[in-house]
């Protein structure tokens, strides 16, 4: 298939297409734009392959259907082109310093005598529905699939600087993993938060992705994890910790991973702002899972409609569901509720009177009110992503 | 007999769970852990100014990095490539920028 006058709409089902293949065992070596298909990475299952070094793997939604995403089903973003693909933990070490008292260097052993703590959160990346993004935004094709949600393990982050001890005058915490660029010139991938941020009692230092320890291309053998807060901050294969009297100066921090600084980091479309600040809190998504956008249904059937809903650290209060493209609107019923980082699932029954087309919505609120534009709002970077989705259901 | 056909079962389940589990390039021993990632596989379309295109698009990165973008125009390929020569260092010379991005509007971008 050419990509000539392929509309994003087949390019959504095409991959779905991809993804039914899959399933029954013939996957074609080419699909869309010759490079769509699925692949299979160490440790990982069939994941979208996106880019393969340094490897961005998108998780085929069908795996959302479950609460909390299998290890081997998450998706997988690196930035420079040398990821660790060895690690020795007798060697490894965690190390904090720069403005502290003492600086220190852990090993996995002498990490796992912190207190131990844990919870569900949805770990998604900064640019996850970019291709949805009208106009185009350059970077990283990626659908729905850069997100997941897992139960993490760790040590607090707070307790390893308080260890360490954080000097008068310390601004902010840099993060370093074992991940190198293939030049020199190439900036390393540095991450920072605040000092305030860092001292949160709910970042930690991850050793365990739901009770095992983290794939490589996750990051083994620790990352950060900062709820509530887009990955670009979960530095993955963690490695150095450093504490600084000054902001950081790094690309990573200065001049990539920005949004435009205003209340909902958008600008006109195509537009370029005025003034930027690193990205951090995520806006509240809802998507519908089951059935899948273009899924066929019969007439009269009884069904439920199926998705999840999330937001940046706040609990979702409300999933509203509309059959009909946004005329009428209808709460969902809400799942199991994992805490204010876990996504939490919706469930819609719904019993298709007549053969149509019938367009879904699903809009989500969060409990201090923050919801979902129902057109899109556009930077960049494609950054953000949070318009109310629209799926066809066709029923004959 | 039983003891051998359950052995004989569990060391196929076993076996069956570790190819579906993606344990390929994947070695665990003792306190080290590798992967081997599977090499990229991607040939860009013929035409001129693939081969400067390739050998200099891949020393950072793989060359699905430009077939899975969106169709852009030349003028933000010659963006994007001036950005990996001013912020990434990229060795590439201006008349090699000029090639790259010609290749890659014709082949994978809009207009010409």
């Amino acid at each position: 298939m050419e990509s000539k006058g392929v509309s994003r709409r087949d390019f959504i089902k095409t991959v779905g297409i991809t993804t039914a293949l899959a399933a029954t065992g013939t996957i074609p070596p080419v699909l869309y734009a010759s490079e769509r298909r699925l692949v299979t990475f160490p440790e990982k299952t069939e994941l979208l392959l996106l880019t393969s070094s340094p490897p961005q793997l998108e998780t085929p939604l069908k795996y959302f259907r479950e609460l909390v995403t299998p290890n081997e089903a998450l998706f997988v973003r690196w930035h420079l082109s040398n990821i660790p693909t060895s690690v020795d933990l007798d060697s490894w070490r965690l190390v904090i310093h720069g403005n502290v008292d003492k600086p220190i260097s852990l090993s996995m052993d002498e990490l796992k005598k912190f207190e131990k703590v844990g919870y569900t959160a949805v770990i998604q990346c900064a640019g996850n529905g970019r291709s949805f993004f009208e106009p185009p935004i350059f970077g990283g094709q990626w659908m729905n699939g850069a997100m997941g949600n897992v139960t993490w393990g760790g040590v607090r982050l707070k307790d390893l600087l308080k260890s360490a001890g954080i000097k008068s005058g310390s601004m902010e915490v840099v993060f370093k993993g074992l991940d190198k660029a293939a030049l020199p010139t190439v900036p390393g991938f540095l991450k920072s938060l605040p000092l305030d941020k860092a001292l949160e009692d709910d970042i930690i230092v991850a050793y365990e992705m739901n009770g095992s320890e983290l794939p490589m291309l996750n990051g083994f053998p620790v990352r950060l994890v900062v709820p509530g807060w887009y990955a670009t901050y979960w530095v993955k294969s963690l490695s150095d910790i450093e504490v600084t009297d000054k902001p950081s100066e790094n690309f990573w921090m200065k001049t990539a991973y920005r949004i435009p600084d205003d209340p909902c980091g958008c600008v006109e479309p195509g537009g370029a702002p005025k003034k930027t600040v690193p990205i951090n809190r995520m806006t509240t998504r809802s998507l519908l899972i089951n059935p899948e956008d273009g899924s066929r249904l019969k007439s009269g059937q009884s069904i439920e409609l199926m998705g999840v809903a999330f937001s940046g650290g706040y609990s979702i209060r409300e999933v509203l569901v509309s059959i009909d493209g946004g005329m009428n609107w209808s709460p969902a019923r809400l799942g199991k509720d994992l805490g204010r980082y876990s996504w939490i699932q919706w469930f819609y029954p719904w019993q298709p009177a007549k053969p149509g087309n019938y367009q879904v919505m699903v809009r989500a609120t969060n409990s201090i009110g923050e919801s979902q534009p129902l057109d899109g709002l556009w930077n960049s970077s494609g950054y953000l992503l949070n318009k109310i989705e629209k799926y066809n259901l066709i029923v004959a | 007999m039983k003891f051998i056909i359950l052995l004989f079962i569990s060391a196929a389940l076993f076996f069956t769970s570790a190819a579906l589990a993606g344990d390929q390039g994947f070695v665990k021993e003792g306190s080290k852990r590798s992967i081997t990632l599977p090499a990229p596989n991607i040939t860009l379309k013929e035409g001129p100014g693939r081969d400067v295109t390739s050998s200099y698009c891949r020393i950072c990165h793989s060359l699905d990095y430009i077939t899975t973008q969106q169709k852009f125009t030349k003028a933000k390929w010659m963006a994007v490539v001036t950005k990996m020569i001013k912020v990434y260092g990229a060795p590439i010379s201006g008349e090699n920028a000029k090639i790259i991005a010609d290749y890659i509007t014709t082949h994978y971008g809009i207009g010409g």
